[in-house]
Parts: C-alpha cells; structure tokens; sequence
C-alpha cells in the first residue's frame, strides 16, 4: 500500500470512530442542520411539482371538473341545510351538557401542514412537512392526518419536520382494541414493500375475544400520543403461547397523505 | 486533489439533492433510484484510494443524516412502564462504513475500467448496490432483532441495484466529461492504446 493511502485510510478510520462516537444530541443538530440546509430544494421542488401536477390535471380534466364542480355544489345546499339542523343540535347538547355539569373534553389544538416529501429512503417510513420549529413544533409531537394518527415528529429544524410515519417499526403506540380490555403495543412492519401497509399489534392477551373489523384507537398512556385517536382496524388476530399478536389495518391513507396535522403541545425544544 | 475531486464532491453533494425527487415505483415494490450510492460508486473508480475514501465519507454522513432515525431524547420517550422497549436503531455514521467498502469493492475492477471497458464498472456498480443494500437491511436486522426476509424484500432490494445500474452510463458520461475539463486522466490504457493505433 502507498504511504499516502495508507495515512488517507487512517484518516477515514479517525473520521468513522468521530461520527460514530458522537452524542445523540450532536446527531440530532447535524440531522437538523443538515434539514435546514434543504429546506428550500425541498419546498422549491415540491411547489414545482404540486403547480405542474394541478396544471396537468386542469388540462386533462376540465370537462370532468365542471361535472364535479355542478354536483358539489347541489351537494353543497343539501349540507348547509343539515348543517343548519347540526347547529341546532350542538347548541342543545352544550346547553344539556352544560346542565349536567359535564366537565368540557379538551379540544385537540391542532397545526395544519403539508406533506412535501415522502422520504425516499429504503427502509425508514419517513416524510418531511412544511412546519417546522418556527410554529413551535418539537421532536416528539404527535401527527394526525384524515383518517386518524398519521405518526409523529422526529426531527424538527426552522421551517420543515421530519416525521415517522406509523408504519414504521420504530413508531409504537399503546392502543387498545376498542370495546375490550385489551391494550398493547402497535407499531409498523419490516420487510413488506409494494403491498398494503399493515401494522403489529403486540402484548395482547393470549385468548382475547378479538374479531377481525374490530377498532383500534390510542389510550393515551404512556404521554406520547392523545387517547381514543383512531389507528385502525383489526384485520387477523393470532394467539400464542405467551401473547396475542393482532395485524392492523391503518385508518390512514399513507399513499395520499397530502395535509396532516399535528397536535400543538409543549414540549422542550431541541438543541 | 485536484480540481476534478472537487467537482466529485460537488457532484455527490447535487445528488444528494437531487435524491429528494426521485420517485419509488409501488408496482416494483417500492423500489427506487439511489443516486448518492450510484454517483460515489462511479466515481470511486476514476479515483486513487485517498480521493475515493474521502467520498465515502462525504457520501456517507449525508446519507445517515438524511436517513437514519436517531432516538429521541429520553423525556420524549414516554413512561418506560407503558414503552418499556423502545427499540434501537443502527448507529449514525454506519453508512460510512460500506460506502467505504463498497468503495473498494469498485476499485477492485478500476484495471479494466482504466482500459476503457466502463461497462463491466456500470455492471459492477449494480451488484454493488445490491451487496449495499443488503447489508444495510442485515445492519438494521442485526440491532432490532427477529430476521425477516420475504420475497417483497429480495425484489425491492435486486429492483433497486438494476434501476440505479441503468443510470450508469449517464454518470460516466457525466464523469469523463468532467474529467476532460479538469484535464484529469481516468482511462491512461485505453488513451495509450489510441494514441499507439493513430501512430
């Protein structure tokens, strides 16, 4: 080996022993550094992409839009009326409420942002969103999106977030299978590409009265994620020897996941 | 280091840009173009070892920046009696490692490269990507535990290494174009050999 690969490959060693010693907050900065630098190819990109995708789409589908367009706004007047009807009632269940001394059930107070990147990464389930630590939003927080709990935060820079998604193996969650005594812990798969996601729900009992359609919603315990969130349904249980092991079916489309929301609560921010 | 090992970082630094839009392919089970991997591979095998080593780890730490989840802090783990196994993950700067060996694994054939015969590079930049990959998959293995391997991850994995291996010819086009600006000389045996046959 020549003396100067030889120092070159010494050098590579000291540098690999650096990185792989640092702490997980000196990680962390990086990450977020590395996210705030780009922030702008990203959000630059994914305008591009959203203009020239509605541009297509306008194009294609003018015809079909304005058929759309007449049956949602006959739609549109059926709703406003049982929206009027709706008011009424809410009006009178907070006056009942109200009567009865309920104690009043803390909205969720929730960020609306979009999803401008699914990672495309090889075996993380990751996307990157379009707020970030400026709407105060820290590592840690969880994310909704139409359908039920979506994930949540894991990296949190300036103006974009870095969130895992719940079929990731590392994103757990304590659910319960709803109208049952059974909690557990659900988390994403490893291993299955180009099919439905599915998620593993573990720790059940070992012969839970558990059937297939059944719902599955957070607890609430353990401080991560709000309760009764919907994660999805159950799709096959299987007892065991030690525990019930329960395939989910999320409630969340995560190959439309377009706008989520992410649940406002204090936390420490990072650095 | 001369000005074309500079314009190879810059490159690998482009890709890691542009790595943000490449797309995955659902009906080929998510598979997709890696083109940090691809880029560092090609360019691995125009360059001596020092240069090469320098990209991997340029390479590298972008690419577990990008990707790797590192854990949260330990108040943002929840109640360890509810989360009583949070779960590892591989550790920051593993990628660094086998771009490095993958790096090696390039340089291996850079005799032929050098002679002009860049297509068994582009095939091996292929298998390269697949050993990557794979490796990468038994690395996360290794820390969470239960060995999962399905038929969806074996075509993810060989449909990966064959998309990123089409780009091949287009990265080497790019390099010797960068190499003839910089006057860097990456093929001497094949230039020898057609200065010999004008003579």
């Amino acid at each position: 080996m020549k003396p100067l690969n030889f120092i070159a490959l010494v050098l590579f060693i000291c540098g690999v022993t650096w990185v792989v010693t640092l702490s997980e907050r000196s990680v962390r900065r990086i990450q977020q550094t590395y996210y705030a630098t780009i922030t702008p190819f990203l959000k630059g990109g994914s305008s591009i992409e959203s203009h020239a995708r509605t541009f297509l789409e306008e194009i294609e589908h003018s015809k079909d839009l304005e058929n759309q367009l007449r049956a949602i706004e006959e739609e549109y007047i059926k709703l406003r009326s049982i929206e009027g009807r709706l008011r009424e009632l809410e009006t009178e269940n907070a006056e009942l409420r109200r009567a009865l001394d309920f104690k009043e059930k803390s909205r969720l107070n929730v960020i609306a942002a979009r999803v401008i990147k699914r990672q495309p990464a090889t075996w993380w389930e990751t996307a990157i969103i379009d707020k970030g630590q400026r709407d105060s939003i820290g590592a840690g927080v969880p994310v909704i999106a139409p359908g039920g709990l979506a994930g949540k935060v894991d990296i949190a820079s300036e103006d974009t977030c870095s969130m895992i998604l719940l079929t990731d193996e590392r994103c757990q969650v304590s659910v319960q299978v709803a109208g049952t005594p059974e909690v557990g812990i659900l988390h994403g798969t490893r291993g299955r590409y180009g099919e439905e996601p599915r998620l593993i729900l573990r720790h059940l009992s070992r012969e839970a009265a558990i059937l297939p359609g059944m719902k599955v919603i957070t607890t609430g315990k353990g401080g991560l994620f709000p309760s009764n969130l919907l994660i999805g349904t159950v799709k096959e249980y299987t007892p065991g020897p030690v525990e019930g092991v329960a395939l989910v079916q999320p409630s969340v489309n995560f190959d439309e996941l377009g706008v989520v929301f992410i649940i406002a609560q204090k936390n420490e921010p990072e650095g | 280091m001369g000005w074309y090992h500079l314009s190879l970082l810059f490159l690998v630094i482009t890709a890691c840009i542009f790595q943000q839009f490449t797309p995955t392919f659902q009906s080929l089970c998510d598979a997709g173009i890696l083109l940090v991997p691809l880029v560092f591979l090609c360019s691995a095998v125009t360059v001596g070892a020092g240069p090469m080593l320098l990209l991997a780890f340029t390479a590298g730490f972008l690419w577990d920046a990008q990707h790797v989840i590192t854990p949260l802090p330990a108040a943002l783990l929840g109640n360890p009696e509810v989360y009583d196994n949070p779960g590892g993950d591989v550790k920051f700067g593993y990628s660094i490692v086998l771009y490095g060996l993958m790096g090696f694994f390039m340089q291996g054939l850079q005799p032929l490269f050098r002679e002009g015969k860049w297509h068994v590079s582009a095939l091996l930049a292929g298998i390269a990507v697949f050993l990557y990959l794979s490796a990468e998959y038994l690395c996360i293995t290794f820390v969470r535990g239960d060995l999962i391997l399905t038929h969806s991850l074996f075509l993810k994995i060989s449909f990966t290494a064959l998309l990123t291996m089409l780009l091949c010819p287009m990265v080497f086009w790019v390099l010797y174009r960068l190499a003839g600006l910089f006057h860097h000389t990456i093929s001497y045996e094949g230039l020898a050999r057609e200065r010999n046959t004008a003579y």
